[in-house]
């Protein structure tokens, strides 16, 4: 069987796993005399699940492919931090109590807004500075990160116990209190950066070859590379700004979704990156709210069971390929 | 292909200086010299991947720089040492990006002939459908050729090909730099730091010593007791082998 048909039959087993946890998300234990209730309140999560995950599950793709690594997340461009950092800011300094704490659509405004800011900054005037080196840039993330980092511990270490109570709730992510009036405004914006970088990404497959192969065979890297960075960033800024620090999942699925489908086209890569997304996240929550009954956040259970698979990338036989 | 006043400077280091000379269309050129000699900076600003400080390269009457990239990877090619790839990619996929210049992606009827014809001439249809990552390094840089071929240009620019390569691939690979030029009329610019794969494949040579330009001629100018002596600072001795001269040195 030619692998092109082994792809085609392994998306349709993803896609066939996507539709079973979504109805049986839809479906578990819902009493069938509220089942417009039931709706009303699982919908709009799993709308939020598969939004998240396309956008994790995409940016993790390209974000590897520019690296030209396939054991980085884009958490390595100091998103999570940063959001941590608005958010205890907030509170810190307005209170739980004040108006961007309190509404989730101006919240949600201030982080895209101040991460946006920061990835224009950092990912496209910094990366200019630097004369395109890829790695400069990851370690100005890295460096920003724990810069963030260390500014929100020291806020949460002085600030009133009560206080840091209400704000722990944003912190970790979680799909139980999101809000589904911002889905259309983030549903807008995906649409508007993929359709900004509708002719970078077909280049990313040429990108993979290396940067010289890519400037042999006529691509402008420096351009393009920026621009798809730039275009990560404001993903993974979305997918954080609506349910917190998750971007960790990107590890796993991107390194799933390569595993599966052996293949240089980032079509597919993209494609069951997202999939594999959707699967997770809504399975997770299915376990979570079900399982667990909610005791726990699922970016505890993504964070076990990512870095378990990252330790198995990293010690596993898939050795030689990903070093 | 004309190359003047070319300059590089990595930071205080002029390491490439004022090198001027033309390629002889249809040729095969060598650049020789120690390491540090600025071969390998030069041949990275006359294929455009390396940014040049000064100095200018005609190429087919405009400055490189005035060249629409796209177009540009229509004429001319390069193969750099680092080919470290990363993706699942079979040895026909690797191959078939040769034609991205052209198809932007999308085969045509012609890519995949011209796919086809590569695969052939590089005796890589056996193993068409292997993955890269499970050759040899000799298959690989066969299979890099390849797709130097495909990508179908008048001048084809390889650095150091002969790099990690036992004798038996690289006098392999050789002969097929030799065969590129003979029956396929390419422009074959080579830096090599073999100076007898230099002397017994390639029909110029130009030699730098620290930036700058040191000799440039055929074989048979360049490759002398006196002239490699003063390029290397190592004493050599230089006998004619098939009509060709073997320099030796220990």
């Amino acid at each position: 069987m030619k692998r092109q048909d082994v792809n085609q039959i392994k998306a349709a087993i993803l896609i066939t796993l996507a539709i079973l946890a979504v109805i049986g998300y839809l479906t578990f234990n819902v009493n069938p005399k509220y089942v417009e209730f039931a709706m009303r309140l699982r919908v709009p999560k799993l709308l939020v699940m598969l939004v998240t995950a396309f956008c994790i599950g995409g940016a993790s793709i390209v974000f590897q492919t520019l690296i030209q690594n396939t054991i980085v997340t884009p958490c390595l461009l100091g998103m999570n931090s940063l959001y941590a950092l608005i958010h205890t800011a907030v509170v810190f300094f307005l209170g739980s109590g004040s108006l961007i704490a309190r509404h989730p659509q101006l919240s949600f405004l201030v982080d895209l807004t101040i991460m946006g800011a920061a990835a224009i900054l950092i990912y496209g005037t910094l990366f200019k500075k630097m004369k395109y080196q890829i790695l400069y840039v990851l370690l100005a993330g890295t460096v920003m990160s724990t810069f963030f980092s260390s500014m929100q511990t020291t806020l949460i270490r002085i600030m009133d116990p009560n206080e840091y109570d209400a704000l722990l709730g944003s912190l970790v992510a979680s799909f139980s209190n999101v809000n589904s009036s911002l889905l259309a405004i983030s549903a807008v914006l995906i649409g508007l950066v993929i359709f900004a970088l509708r002719k970078e990404l077909k280049l990313l497959d040429v990108i993979a070859l290396g940067k010289n192969q890519a400037i042999n065979l006529g691509v402008d890297v420096d351009k393009t590379i920026r621009r798809l960075l730039l275009g990560v960033t404001v993903l993974i800024a979305i997918a954080t700004a609506l349910v917190g620090p998750i971007s960790f999942l990107g590890l796993i699925i991107a390194n799933l979704s390569r595993q599966l489908f052996k293949t240089y086209k980032h079509t597919w890569l993209i494609f069951g990156s997202a999939v594999l997304g959707m699967i997770v996240l809504v399975g997770g929550q299915l376990v979570v709210e079900h399982g667990f009954s909610y005791s726990i956040p699922i970016s505890v259970l993504i964070t076990i069971g990512g870095g378990l698979y990252f330790l198995i990338l990293l010690f596993g036989k898939g050795r030689q390929r990903i070093c | 292909m004309l190359i003047q006043q070319l300059t590089k400077h990595y930071g205080a280091k002029r390491v490439v200086d004022e090198v001027s000379f033309e390629i002889p269309k249809g040729k095969v050129l060598s650049l020789i010299g120690p390491n540090g000699a600025g071969k390998s900076t030069v041949m990275g600003m006359i294929s455009r991947l390396v940014a040049k400080d000064a100095g200018l390269v005609h190429f087919e009457g405009k400055d490189l720089a005035q060249w629409n990239s796209r177009d540009l990877s229509k004429r001319l090619a390069i193969l750099t040492q680092s080919n470290n790839i990363q993706m699942k990619l079979t040895v026909r996929e690797l191959v078939s990006f040769g034609r991205f210049p052209y198809s932007q992606g999308r085969l045509q009827e012609e890519d995949r002939q011209k796919v086809d014809e590569a695969l052939a001439y590089m005796e890589l249809e056996v193993i068409a459908d292997q993955f890269i990552d499970e050759l040899s390094g000799g298959q690989r840089q066969r299979a890099m050729i390849a797709m130097v071929i495909a990508q179908d240009t008048d001048y084809i620019l390889l650095d150091e090909p002969t790099n990690n390569l036992d004798i038996y691939h690289a006098s392999n690979m050789m002969k097929i730099v030799r065969r590129l030029c003979d029956e396929l009329g390419k422009t074959v610019i080579l830096v090599l730091h073999e100076i007898n794969y230099a002397a017994f494949y390639s029909d110029y040579i130009c030699a730098f010593v620290n930036g700058r330009v040191a000799q440039f001629g055929t074989v048979e100018d360049v490759i002398s007791k006196e002239n490699l002596s003063a390029i290397y600072g190592v004493d050599f001795e230089i006998q004619q082998v098939a009509g060709r001269p073997l320099s030796i040195y220990y």
